[in-house]
């Protein structure tokens, strides 16, 4: 089901990131929103799912999608630019569902689209600019290239649906 | 390491709590006949003996010193003599003893249910100790009493020799060995006695309980078998049979001289008495095998079935996603065909048996309530007698955990406001002094009826309607009311017919707990009364949640399932049916009743072209008390659906009050939402 034929970048481990060998460095995957790079930790990720049949739930808030029936599992699926706030993307042949298993919830996140897998040294993290805070962002990282991955704090996606039930 | 010890502890929890209710259920019987026979004292020295070894094991220190003091007045009362324990002690001595040890046992409850919660144990415990060891003193003061009077007039239970205790006073006893080390000595002493029973020999045998009791292998160990026998030529022609029989060691013939010495008359009475003893004996044996059935039952994590459910109801979808392939439409295909019935077939049987082993009997339930009628009785001073009926019969646990509080609560209010004060007054309503509460539970195809009745006073129905109207639950002027409609006002959020507060019923919850308590497991809650004659409540609960006959209908592109038993009628209406009414709603009339017309796709935003009332279709629908019509854009048919709750993540956005029961696969691996028809009226009320 990972479907990295509908992934239009190569899955590669940049290059300069090579001598980052040591145990600080952890896998990252990377994905589109919105025009912004997000990192998410692979380790939650169990797969990545496209062109699947999305039932759409009445009455929920709009950044919930619907569920899907993964394997004759139901999941619910968030779309993460409603959820932060943005306005709805268009579907392409791009967008895809990243799976999650964040301490054995599983949750559906529809992105724009999956880029790579990249080791991310995890002590060049770097809190969010305060001033520009976002609700689920919880670290910044500059890539060699020059690129800002925007790092996704999987447990507060979790979380705040917790804090928001009280 | 932790894995272990969590399972040991799930263990001891289901053993104690199981062996907690078994000796409740000991005692009321034994406080009801106002005796213990044999078999219950030794029941409860098991019991005690086993929850004081495994809460030893566990270092649960306060359960294993009250076990323990129980244990050693269990001891002291069999060590006695069951029957001579009943006869010298007093009706007060008696009555004191069962309030005691029903203190005991809660406090012991209590405490298990700390050892659940994780919560530290109490440490002192010398009110409960020092409550069992006075009464131990007690018995031992009656008894010593007695022991001085057996002297004076010999008595034979005080006389008897002491190296061979005699277990009745029968003249000739046979006292079987059997080689030593063999194993299983209870087993083969049953077969002697069944070998012996089956040559027309009448004899009684000691100890009485050797088939359903393993622990009697100790006793046959230290003193062998006893048979008693009244004639010496039966006592012979046994004791010939038994030198055929192997491993037994040795089978002397006793006489028992006690007797001998006795005057005649006195022995010819005795033996006399002895007959009709000797035939209630041997009535009372087969009764019991048929009462304790030789059970080989294991104990299974609850979670395990709920999984093995999951892929049961996972298999049946597959199935008929396999079946009704859109690849092999229109082929013939006669091998598969057969196939494809045979799979259904097997399909059909396992998911009869997965249900099957989720099945418990209500008995659990049902023997709570014996408790509770006897504590409430005693502290209101009512003389009620509980009957059971159908506690056999089998439930979904998941059902049984939810309907527990809900009877219980039923009956607390049938005991503190059905059930007439005094007995005076039930006289006087021409009623036995004695209240009645019949507990009932029997099968009807796919439901579960459970009813709660009492013969007490009845609703007063202009009670409840001026009491409903001073708490504003009225929705009409009072003389609209039906009867029917005012017993429902009963289960209405924020009603108590009591004024005040008791310690029983009336804490804040009502009813209306009640109701939603059996809502929740899918059931629905009438009351039926007639004043001055008793009230009764029934529960309707459906066997199972896991699987329904659901309706699969469709609006704009979602697919929703109704459950069937939800479903009166479905039909097509013209627009001149419809009657819109001043809030803008719309309204139909079926057999005579108006009933609200709600439309699934503007309550659920869905966007579809059937707008039209004559385009699509109405299926009136029924839950509870709520009855409305349903407007859809077209039925798809009838599919049995296996329940899939909703993802827990989903809960926070109470999609529960959204009308939305769960869903379920359908058969091309879409999703349906099976809609619940209840909270769908109460959301639409709302919109």
């Amino acid at each position: 089901m990972a479907m990295e034929e509908n992934t239009p970048v190569e899955v590669l481990t940049d290059p300069a990131h090579k001598e980052v060998s040591d145990e600080l460095a952890q896998k990252y995957l990377m994905f589109l929103s919105d025009g912004l790079d997000f990192g998410v930790k692979a380790s939650y990720v169990v797969e990545i799912i496209t062109n699947h049949t999305i039932t759409t739930l009445p009455m929920t808030p709009d950044f919930i999608k619907g569920i899907i029936n993964l394997r004759g599992q139901i999941i619910p699926i968030i779309d993460i630019r409603t959820k932060m706030g943005k306005m709805e993307g268009e579907t392409t042949n791009y967008s895809c569902i990243i799976v999650f298993d964040i301490h054995s919830i599983m949750l559906g996140v529809y992105v724009d689209t999956v880029s790579q897998v990249v080791d991310i040294d995890e002590s060049k993290i770097s809190p969010p600019s305060p001033h520009n805070r976002q609700e689920l962002v919880n670290g910044m990282v500059s890539m060699p290239d020059g690129k800002t991955i925007l790092i996704l704090d999987c447990e507060k996606l979790v979380d705040s649906e917790a804090s928001m039930m009280m | 390491m932790d894995n272990d010890m969590d399972s040991m502890l799930e263990t001891y929890l289901f053993e104690a709590n199981s062996l907690m209710d078994q000796l409740d259920e000991i005692l009321l019987e034994a406080e009801k006949s106002k005796r213990f026979t044999v078999d219950d004292v030794n029941e409860i020295f098991r019991i005690m003996h086993t929850i004081k070894g495994s809460s030893a094991m566990m270092e649960f220190d306060s359960l294993m010193t009250t076990a323990h003091k129980i244990e050693d007045l269990f001891f002291l009362i069999r060590d006695r003599g069951v029957e001579y324990f009943d006869e010298k002690c007093d009706e007060k001595l008696h009555h004191g003893m069962f309030d005691m040890l029903f203190t005991v046992i809660d406090f012991m409850r209590s405490e298990i249910e700390k050892v659940e919660n994780n919560e530290p144990l109490t440490e002192n415990i010398d009110s409960y100790t020092e409550k069992i060891s006075n009464y131990v003193m007690k018995i031992k003061a009656a008894f010593g009493e007695a022991a001085e009077d057996a002297e004076q007039a010999p008595e034979p239970v005080a006389v008897a020799a002491p190296e061979t205790a005699f277990p009745d006073d029968s003249p000739f006893f046979l006292q079987i060995r059997f080689e030593e080390g063999i194993g299983m000595e209870n087993l083969r002493a049953f077969m002697v006695v069944n070998t012996l029973q089956e040559e027309g020999l009448s004899f009684k045998f000691y100890p009485e309980d050797v088939e359903a009791n393993p622990d009697s292998c100790a006793v046959i160990i230290e003193n062998g078998l006893f048979l008693s026998f009244t004639h010496k030529a039966e006592a012979e022609k046994a004791a010939s049979l038994i030198d055929n029989m192997g491993s037994i060691t040795s089978c002397e013939l006793l006489e028992n001289h006690v007797k001998k010495e006795e005057p005649k008359e006195d022995t010819a009475v005795k033996q006399q008495q002895n007959a009709p003893e000797k035939k209630t004996g041997a009535a009372a044996n087969p009764s019991h095998h048929g009462e304790k059935p030789k059970q080989s039952l294991i104990s299974v994590n609850l979670t395990k079935l709920d999984n093995l459910m999951a892929i049961v109801g996972e298999i049946v979808i597959t199935e008929s996603m396999v079946t009704s392939s859109p690849d092999i439409q229109g082929l013939k295909l006669d091998n598969f065909t057969k196939s494809a019935r045979q799979l259904r077939k097997l399909t059909d049987e396992l998911q009869d048996i997965a249900m099957s082993i989720r099945m418990v009997p209500i008995a659990g339930v049902f023997n709570k309530m014996n408790r509770i009628v006897r504590d409430m009785g005693q502290k209101l001073g009512k003389d009620v007698e509980l009957k059971v009926v159908g506690e056999e019969t089998e439930v979904d646990k998941a059902i049984v955990d939810g309907i527990g509080d809900p009877i219980m609560h039923i009956v607390r209010n049938s005991m503190d406001h059905g059930i007439e004060e005094t007995a005076d007054e039930r006289i006087a309503a021409g009623k036995s002094p004695k209240g009645h509460i019949t507990l009932s539970a029997e099968h009807t195809g796919s439901d579960i009826i459970i009813a709660i009745e009492d013969d007490g006073q009845g609703v007063n129905l202009d009670a409840v309607l001026n009491k409903a109207a001073k708490n504003g639950v009225l929705t009409k002027p009072e003389s609209e009311y039906s009867k029917r409609e005012i017993l429902n006002l009963l289960m209405a959020p924020g009603f108590s017919t009591n004024e005040e507060v008791t310690e029983y019923s009336g804490r804040g919850v009502g009813m209306d707990v009640v109701k939603k308590n059996v809502e929740k497991v899918g059931g629905i809650v009438t009351i039926t009364s007639e004043e001055g004659k008793g009230m009764k409540t029934t529960l309707k609960i459906p066997l199972t949640m896991a699987i329904v006959d659901g309706m699969e209908i469709a609006v704009g592109d979602s697919i929703f399932t109704i459950p069937i038993t939800n479903i009166r009628q479905s039909f097509k209406a013209s627009a001149a049916d419809i009657i819109s009414d001043a809030s803008n709603g719309e309204v139909i009339k079926r057999m005579n009743e108006f009933y609200p017309i709600f439309r699934l796709h503007e309550l659920y935003n869905i966007p579809t072209k059937i707008t039209n009332i004559e385009d699509g279709i109405l299926i009136w629908v029924e839950a509870s008390d709520k009855s409305y019509c349903l407007f859809v854009d077209e039925l798809l048919g009838e599919q049995q659906v296996v329940v899939k709750p909703l993802p827990t993540y989903l809960n926070s956005y109470n999609i529960k009050d959204s009308g939305i029961a769960g869903c379920t696969i359908l058969g091309n691996g879409n999703i349906s939402i099976i809609l619940d028809i209840l909270n769908l009226y109460l959301m639409a009320q709302n919109y």
